[in-house]
């Protein structure tokens, strides 16, 4: 103990000087407990309350994450101990999260179902502050304490939204389901971190790698497959994407826009501050990283895009869809450089705009007409033309066809990984692109299923009493065009990232 | 503003006001599209009247050689240790765009003139008509491959709905298919263009370029690149130069249709209504030939000539396997799809021969297909909407129940299978002179391919004739019997208007192919002096 307490004064400044970089996160702090407080004060009435509170909270908190740009001029920086870490990629991540959190925090009410809850939304939007605020740890967290806690504190907040209204047994399932292999893959992650801990006597990564030098290769690769494991959990790649499909058609369909974007891009974030020091580090003897995650990746997008084909629910097929998605972005991790993590930063935002967009359409109709199945869709296209337009340029946008956003973002990351290639003429990496082409293919088929049952096919509608989901519906506009104006300018964006 | 700007956006501008304006009028949305088509048409001919010619004015592989030209700076993007990224709005043409240009827009006209039978949905159907116009033509219009590949993916969507929604019986399965096929050849295509832009370097900028014509000059691929030629790269084993080659031929093959990529091309005609069948046949076939003419040949021109046996070979094959098919057809309509996958392999041939003759002739063939496919799909949609139906046998004697109806089909059908004093006789002529003169003087192309192309002539010579003598002459015969009698009525004045200017240029063309070749010939000597320096 005498030992320590020279340290204690130098402890307290580093955590002190820290604390400047880390007010977006303080902000969010006592956001969530301002929401908490507003929920109990008000009770079961305050859900409207709620909302503004942390709706407006958001955007004081990214204009905090903005003002971070200024502190990053000099580099990156390593906080609490080095703890995390504060980069300019990470306050874009953070940025993205927090602009779509926003959207997604005005959005829950708008479905009619959760609408309904008897309890009142109130303690969705302080689950999803705290969930936001694990978001952000999540992608500043560079040592393995760090990530662990973030990971958590993101699934517990998770399985509280998948299920937060059960309302059949399928839902209830779905949710169990989600906590039970969430619960798994966290012990999993768990154990490789503490077979890393014990190999490496530190939990910093960067010192973890150089100490894993001294280890059996086969011990440390297996630690490291754990861990990432359970990231991988998070980022739903095959072949821990099972239970994806059943948690996204189960949840609620606001809380799916949520679980199918933001975490996404956050374990992303993770993903990339987990490997960089062990494809960087020329000391690491273990398994080539690289070559995993192509395989994961080729794997992932094959699996996604050919299961999504057989999917008649819409919720289902957006579901595969987005693991499909997952694959195609591991492309630009496996190359890793600074334009890779840049172009990633632009395909994540492009993909969860537009799978929000889907999701919020698919909403739409399911409040309008009860339609879930793709089926059900058929011939409402020209009952409601304008949504059906913005569902066609979403989906279009999924795919990555011109003119959207999601066609520059594809060749953007074509572009980056591309670009290695061209130096280490790397098998791997041409296989990945020739299966993202490929699959692109694959991936139409199923979106255009959409399109079709709207259009093409025909059917004699009953009169349908209108529910009028107004705000839906602009919404969905407002990401349809987002998706157009990125397409045919893209560095509007991805400029600054 | 710049002319071709202006020329490919007007469809855009009309299409906001179609959006705009209430379904309550929507009896004039046909007239709007049709004023729109009119002046693009007045443009196209403008453009067509003041298109300079002379050895000046060749294009190609000269940016300074295009006319009408706007360049704007679009995307720049920094990247990083990747260099910059400099994506422009790069519109302009030369002989090979501008008559093709010109031969668009009048197919244009004639394809609103056709949408007088869409009844149902009009709005929709009028926007995504003018959609599809903005795209094809920006396709001949663009120089700068990301605007070119955004323009050829824009076409996708709105053929998909347009022969999904308005189409036959079996209209879903054949949008999807034609969908899934043009989408296959183009998302390869996106990675060749992904590789080529990281070859290239524009001399002036520094930066990483899409456009094609620096695309063109091997001096401009850095020595290590993908695609460049010193480097002597390869993928998967396979020299790089000939992968992308192959990869775009495909690209373009699917769209020409070159067989084995054509089994789309029967069913979208079929299923498709007359207007979109006279779009698909007279303008998007084109537009394969146009880029393997000037993204196939002029970017990898030295594949190009290594491969120019098995081009050739496609056309033939194409030419033969298309007519024979024809021969067989019970439905009109199919038997004419069938026709243009035979026409189309002329354009292959002619190109693959690489003699100015060949190429002339190919560009000359376009134009020609272009005019004829619009009037014999015009034609067989006169018949399909008095009687809805299309069975060759199901009609004998249509030749004294429709006497003006059976004097346009015999022109088209005269026109298309080579009489001499009309446009497709001077582009097979022409195609093969250009096959047979191959052998003696580049060696591309053996005689017996130039034989098998002839042997192709006499081949629709048949099926033309023979279905002109089962449908329109003997004695009079309809399955439909009386029904069908009253329903048959003769050309209305619409019908004649939209007609009599296709057959006419069939044979102004026929008798002065100067029209066409004047315009061409200076581009087409400079592209064959380009693939020889190589």
């Amino acid at each position: 103990m005498h030992d320590l307490l020279p340290h204690i004064s130098e402890s307290l400044s580093n955590v002190l000087g820290s604390i400047i970089y880390f007010m977006p996160e303080v902000y969010l702090g006592l956001l969530f407990i301002v929401v908490l407080i507003t929920d109990l004060i008000f009770g079961k009435r305050s859900t409207k309350l709620c909302r503004i509170v942390a709706s407006a909270g958001l955007v004081l908190v990214m204009f905090k994450d903005l003002q971070q740009v200024a502190l990053i001029l000099d580099g990156p920086h390593l906080i609490f101990s080095n703890m995390l870490l504060l980069s300019r990629s990470g306050i874009f991540f953070k940025l993205i999260i927090d602009l779509l959190s926003f959207i997604l925090l005005l959005y829950f009410t708008w479905d009619n179902k959760l609408k309904a809850h008897q309890k009142g939304l109130s303690d969705l939007y302080s689950i999803a502050m705290a969930s936001v605020l694990g978001l952000h740890l999540m992608v500043m967290a560079v040592n393995l304490l760090s990530i662990y806690l973030a990971i958590e504190m993101v699934s517990i907040a998770s399985y509280l939204m998948v299920a937060y209204r059960t309302e059949n047994a399928f839902s209830t399932e779905a949710g169990l389901k989600y906590v039970l292999f969430g619960a798994a893959s966290s012990a999993i992650m768990l154990y490789g971190i503490s077979l890393l801990y014990g190999f490496s006597g530190t939990l910093d990564l960067a010192d973890t790698i150089g100490q894993l030098s001294k280890v059996n290769p086969i011990s440390s690769s297996f630690a490291v497959v754990l861990v990432l494991i359970g990231i991988g959990f998070k980022l739903s790649f095959v072949p821990i994407h099972f239970w994806v499909p059943d948690v996204y058609q189960g949840a609620p369909t606001p809380v799916t826009a949520y679980l199918s974007t933001v975490p996404k891009i956050a374990a992303f974030a993770l993903l990339i501050n987990f490997l960089s020091p062990f494809i960087l580090a020329s000391s690491w003897k273990g398994f080539d990283i690289g070559i995993a995650l192509s395989i994961a990746g080729i794997v992932t997008m094959i699996a996604g895009n050919f299961a999504a084909v057989m999917q008649s629910n819409v919720k289902r097929m957006l579901a595969y869809s987005s693991i499909g998605h997952t694959g195609f972005a591991l492309m630009a991790v496996v190359i890793l450089t600074v334009q890779g993590v840049s172009v990633l930063t632009y395909y994540l935002f492009v993909y969860a705009l537009a799978n929000i967009g889907a999701l919020v359409l698919a909403n739409y109709f399911t409040n309008e007409t009860g339609a879930e199945e793709v089926d059900d869709y058929r011939g409402l296209g020209l009952k409601y033309p304008t949504a059906s337009v913005c569902f066609v340029i979403i989906l279009i946008s999924l795919t990555g066809l011109p003119v959207t956003a999601g066609f520059t973002g594809k060749l953007f990351v074509f572009s980056a990984v591309y670009s290695v290639y061209e130096q280490t003429h790397s098998i791997w990496l041409m296989l990945l692109m020739f299966t993202g082409a490929l699959t692109t293919v694959v991936s139409l088929f199923y979106y255009i299923k959409i399109p079709m049952n709207l259009f093409l096919k025909r059917k004699e509608i009953a009169e349908i009493n209108n529910k009028k989901s107004h705000n839906l519906l602009i919404l969905s506009i407002l990401i349809s065009f987002m998706l157009v104006l990125l397409g045919i300018f893209p560095d509007l964006v991805l400029r600054y990232l | 503003m710049n002319i071709l700007t202006l020329l490919i956006f007007i469809p855009v501008l009309f299409g906001l006001i179609i959006a705009l304006l209430p379904s309550s009028v929507r009896s004039s949305f046909k007239y709007i599209t049709l004023l729109a088509t009119l002046i693009q048409l007045g443009i196209s001919i403008w453009i067509y009247i003041h298109f300079k010619t002379g050895t000046a004015y060749g294009g190609i592989n000269h940016e300074d050689q295009f006319q009408f030209v706007q360049k704007l700076p679009w995307i720049a993007l920094n990247l990083g240790s990747m260099g910059k990224m400099q994506i422009d709005y790069f519109v302009g043409i030369d002989g090979m765009s501008i008559t093709l240009l010109v031969m668009t827009s009048l197919v244009l006209v004639i394809a609103t003139l056709s949408s007088w039978e869409i009844k149902s949905n009009l709005k929709g159907f009028f926007l995504l008509f003018l959609l599809l116009d903005m795209a094809v033509i920006g396709v001949f219009c663009a120089l700068d491959f990301f605007l070119f590949y955004l323009f050829y993916e824009l076409m996708l969507l709105p053929l998909y709905f347009l022969i999904g929604m308005w189409g036959g019986a079996r209209r879903e399965y054949a949008a999807i298919k034609f969908f899934l096929y043009t989408l296959f050849g183009s998302v390869f295509m996106l990675l060749v263009m992904v590789g080529l832009y990281l070859s290239v370097t524009d001399p002036a900028t520094g930066n990483h370029t899409f456009n094609i014509i620096q695309m063109m000059n091997p001096a401009n691929y850095s020595g290590q690149s993908i695609f460049s030629i010193a480097g002597h790269q390869t993928i998967l084993g396979m020299p790089a130069r000939t992968v992308g080659f192959v990869v775009l031929f495909i690209a373009f093959a699917i769209k020409v249709p070159v067989v084995p990529l054509h089994t789309w091309l029967p069913d979208a005609h079929v299923e498709a209504p007359t207007p979109v069948s006279i779009i698909l046949a007279g303008i998007l076939l084109k537009i394969g030939g146009y880029g393997i003419i000037r993204i196939c040949l002029g970017i990898f021109p030295e594949v190009a000539t290594t491969g120019a046996f098995w081009l050739g070979l496609l056309g033939v094959i194409s030419i033969l396997y298309g007519a024979f098919n024809a021969l067989s057809q019970r439905d009109l309509k199919r038997m004419i799809a069938y026709s243009s996958v035979s026409h189309m392999g002329f354009v292959l041939l002619g190109i693959a021969s690489q003699t100015a003759e060949g190429v002339s002739g190919a560009v000359m063939q376009m134009v020609s297909h272009g005019f004829l496919s619009t009037m014999l799909f015009f034609l067989v949609g006169v018949l399909y909407n008095r009687v809805h139906d299309r069975g060759i046998q199901h009609f004998r004697g249509l030749g004294s129940l429709m006497p003006k109806y059976t004097a346009f089909v015999m022109i088209a059908f005269f026109a298309s299978l080579g009489l001499p004093g009309f446009s497709a006789f001077v582009a097979e002529a022409f195609t093969l002179a250009g096959a047979f003169k191959s052998p003696t003087v580049n060696g591309l192309l053996p005689y017996w391919m130039a034989v098998c192309g002839a042997v192709g002539i006499l081949l629709g010579a048949a099926y033309f004739l023979w279905t002109l003598q089962r449908m329109f002459f003997g004695t009079e015969s309809l399955k439909g019997g009386a029904v069908w009698k009253i329903a048959l009525t003769d050309l209305n004045l619409r019908e004649k208007l939209t007609l009599a200017p296709l057959a006419l240029i069939a044979l102004a063309l026929g008798i002065m192919p100067s029209l066409v070749f004047d315009k061409i010939n200076d581009s087409v000597l400079a592209l064959i002096q380009f693939l020889q320096l190589k």
